[in-house]
């Protein structure tokens, strides 16, 4: 397996939720999910279905709980997926 | 009624003492049972669980690729629950404590729920988090619901026991008294005891029904009304046959998901196929391929789940699919629009799913579960109503003109027996057929009251014993139309929110004084439900006020997983009453007014409660 590194989850997934935004916005790991992506539940089904086939993982929903930005999401696919080895 | 006698040293217990429930076996239970097929004809939860357990059938657990995760017979479900009231009698709680369970949909919590019930415990289910960033709005509504519960004990699975702790902290010791996981649960001795039987009067469980941090809501259900509702589920709703098989995505903490599809099952001895909630909402059609796999006949759901369905088929998926065996597709919790369920069919029918199978009912967890089921195997019977004559003598009548505009609702069927249902206006006066109002239930599943809650319970509970629904709506030839929840509470995807839970957060800020905001929801694009949240705001400063603006939508996702729409006015702006209470109804009037959306406005029915 390729090995991945945070900086390389960070880049897919502002790529990934730029088609998430409405506007131009551009997406930085402080960007706010809740607040400037408006991220609602259908969204983040798509999301998290996205992100789990693309890095074979399984997100934990307890785990979301302190996913606020765009950073603490790709830090969160970090630990899952290196602690999935 | 049966008492029960226990006696150590049985060798079956001392074997599933070392062997968790999860690796009993992997083979699902079977549809055919072993028993005679007995229809919830029992005194209580504890009576029923024994007669299933001579039997063959119990809950299944699956992943999310469709794999047997684990099984629980009904006769290994009352072996682990009695362990679990023995080790639970070691903590010396007096009967009728309660214990609080984050229910995940997993086979500990049936087993801890029933643990609970043979030591006379009163147990309750807590929500799993599912929101984005609701890591300490969660912990506070735990808190809430501990403190208005005054819990003795809390358990949790390890996922979620670290949130459990953070809750426990800072409340009062004298109630809690012990807080972990199941297996820290199985650390403790079993107390070789004989239980009371539970008698018919005593409260079964409680069904928390708001996600307030400050004033949750507890109903009080009685083993009485529990078998009640479950006989009236059994019998008159489902008219459930010993061929039944039973599938569920349901989350055990809703009274849909906990009485519907685990308890009603149990006191049927029928097999039930579970499928979690997270796993169904990411990959809706595992649930489908579960129907068409285990030949299940019965599987409820909420519009919004119907939708997901629909929204992720593709064509490739309805080949592998037979749903011709799925004769019962219980519709609730949400208000139900035909064209969602029109719009299944269509997809589904390629997939053998009979459109028949659609059963509208109407309930809430104050009336334990059900209150209403349409007639089995007709499907959706709807009535289209003059919208002007609706809007403007609350009267619901036929349309009768091509052309004109007009209303859907969905027929919702007769009350259960021993139920009766009456529409009565804004002074309590009981309305003829086709009058629009509040609709009112009376019978033997009506809770006794929320917990510690004289307040709400008066505003609910009316003299008489008739239970105040919250919900709109009319009766015609005996059968029940709801048209509309009242102003105080917000459907979004299914959730119901209340608006003073979003009310509440909002005054929690220290900008906001209470009682100025006002929450509502309004319709907006694609049918979908937008809350708003209107706030008398002093700030004048672009960046304070933008700051309140993101830290409200903030909190009321986190809260409730929901974007919202926040409004700041001029104080007092808002309608008030003349006794100097908001209306949310007029504050919802004046919103659209302002956002130019005045054809939604007469839609919407007042009643403020």
């Amino acid at each position: 397996m390729v090995e991945i590194n945070q900086e390389d989850i960070l880049e897919l997934l502002c790529r990934r939720l730029a088609s998430f935004a409405n506007t131009e916005q551009e997406i930085t790991p402080e960007t706010n999910l809740i607040t400037q992506l408006a991220i609602d539940s259908i969204k983040l089904l798509n999301l998290i279905m996205e992100l789990e086939d693309n890095f074979d993982i399984s997100i934990p929903l307890n785990a979301l709980t302190d996913v606020v930005t765009v950073y603490d999401l790709a830090n969160l696919i970090y630990r899952i997926k290196s602690n999935s080895k | 009624m049966s008492s029960t006698i226990i006696t150590l040293g049985d060798p079956l217990m001392q074997e599933s003492d070392t062997q968790p429930s999860s690796k009993l076996s992997m083979a699902a239970t079977p549809t055919a049972n072993t028993l005679p097929q007995r229809l919830a004809d029992f005194d209580t939860l504890t009576d029923a669980l024994e007669y299933a357990a001579d039997g063959a059938t119990g809950y299944n657990f699956y992943d999310a690729k469709g794999g047997v995760r684990s099984v629980l017979s009904y006769s290994a479900l009352k072996q682990h629950a009695l362990m679990g009231a023995r080790r639970l009698s070691s903590l010396g709680l007096a009967r009728g404590d309660r214990v609080a369970l984050i229910a995940d949909t997993t086979p500990e919590f049936i087993e801890l729920f029933f643990a609970c019930r043979y030591a006379g415990l009163v147990p309750f289910a807590m929500p799993i988090p599912v929101n984005l960033g609701s890591h300490a709005i969660y912990v506070r509504q735990l808190r809430g619901m501990l403190e208005s519960s005054q819990a003795s004990v809390a358990i949790a699975n390890l996922d979620f026991v670290g949130f459990l702790e953070e809750a426990a902290e800072g409340l009062n010791a004298d109630h809690l008294q012990w807080v972990g996981t199941p297996s820290q649960l199985e650390l403790l001795p079993e107390i070789e005891v004989v239980f009371q039987p539970n008698s018919p009067e005593e409260t079964a469980y409680l069904q928390f029904t708001s996600g307030s941090t400050r004033m949750p809501r507890g109903v009080v259900i009685t083993e009485q009304a529990l078998m009640c509702n479950l006989r009236g589920i059994v019998r008159n709703g489902l008219e459930v046959r010993a061929s039944d098989r039973c599938a569920s995505w349901l989350p055990f903490y809703h009274d849909m998901g906990l009485v519907g599809l685990v308890l009603s099952p149990m006191a049927a001895q029928l097999s039930v196929d579970y499928l979690a909630t997270r796993d169904f909402a990411i990959r809706p059609l595992q649930w489908l391929k579960l129907i068409s796999r285990n030949r299940c006949t019965i599987a409820f759901s909420q519009p919004f789940g119907l939708k997901l369905c629909a929204l992720r088929v593709r064509e490739s998926d309805l080949k592998e699919l037979d749903l011709s065996c799925w004769r019962a597709a219980g519709i609730g919790a949400e208000m139900i629009r035909p064209d969602i369920l029109r719009n299944f069919a269509d997809k589904f029918s390629a997939a053998g799913f009979d459109e028949r199978a659609f059963l509208p009912c109407y309930g809430l967890a104050e009336s334990t579960l059900a209150v209403s089921f349409s007639k089995i195997n007709q499907g959706v019977m709807s009535i289209q109503v003059d919208t002007k004559t609706l809007v403007e003598k609350k009267m619901a009548v036929r349309v009768q003109a091509e052309g004109r505009k007009f209303n859907e609702f969905v027929n919702c069927g007769r009350p259960l027996p021993e139920h009766t249902v009456k529409i009565v206006d804004d002074n309590g006066e009981e309305l003829p057929q086709m009058m629009v109002g509040s609709v009112l239930v009376r019978g033997d599943s009506v809770m006794t009251g929320y917990f510690n809650n004289h307040e709400e319970t008066n505003k609910a509970l009316k003299p008489g014993k008739w239970l105040d629904t919250g919900d709109i709506g009319f009766t015609l030839e005996g059968d029940l139309y709801i048209t509309g929840r009242r102003t105080d509470v917000i459907i979004v995807n299914g959730r119901n929110i209340r608006a003073q839970d979003i009310e509440e957060l909002a005054e929690q800020q220290p900008e906001v004084r209470s009682r100025e905001a006002s929450a509502f929801g309004i319709s907006g694009s694609d049918d979908t439900t937008v809350v708003v949240l209107v706030v008398e705001c002093r700030l004048t400063s672009v960046e304070e006020r933008q700051s309140l603006m993101s830290r409200l939508q903030q909190m009321v996702y986190m809260a409730f997983g929901v974007n919202c729409l926040v409004e700041l006015v001029p104080p007092h702006t808002l309608p008030r009453t003349s006794s100097g209470k908001l209306s949310r109804f007029a504050a919802r009037q004046g919103f659209l007014q302002r956002a130019n959306m005045a054809d939604q406005i007469s839609v919407v029915q007042s009643g403020d409660r």
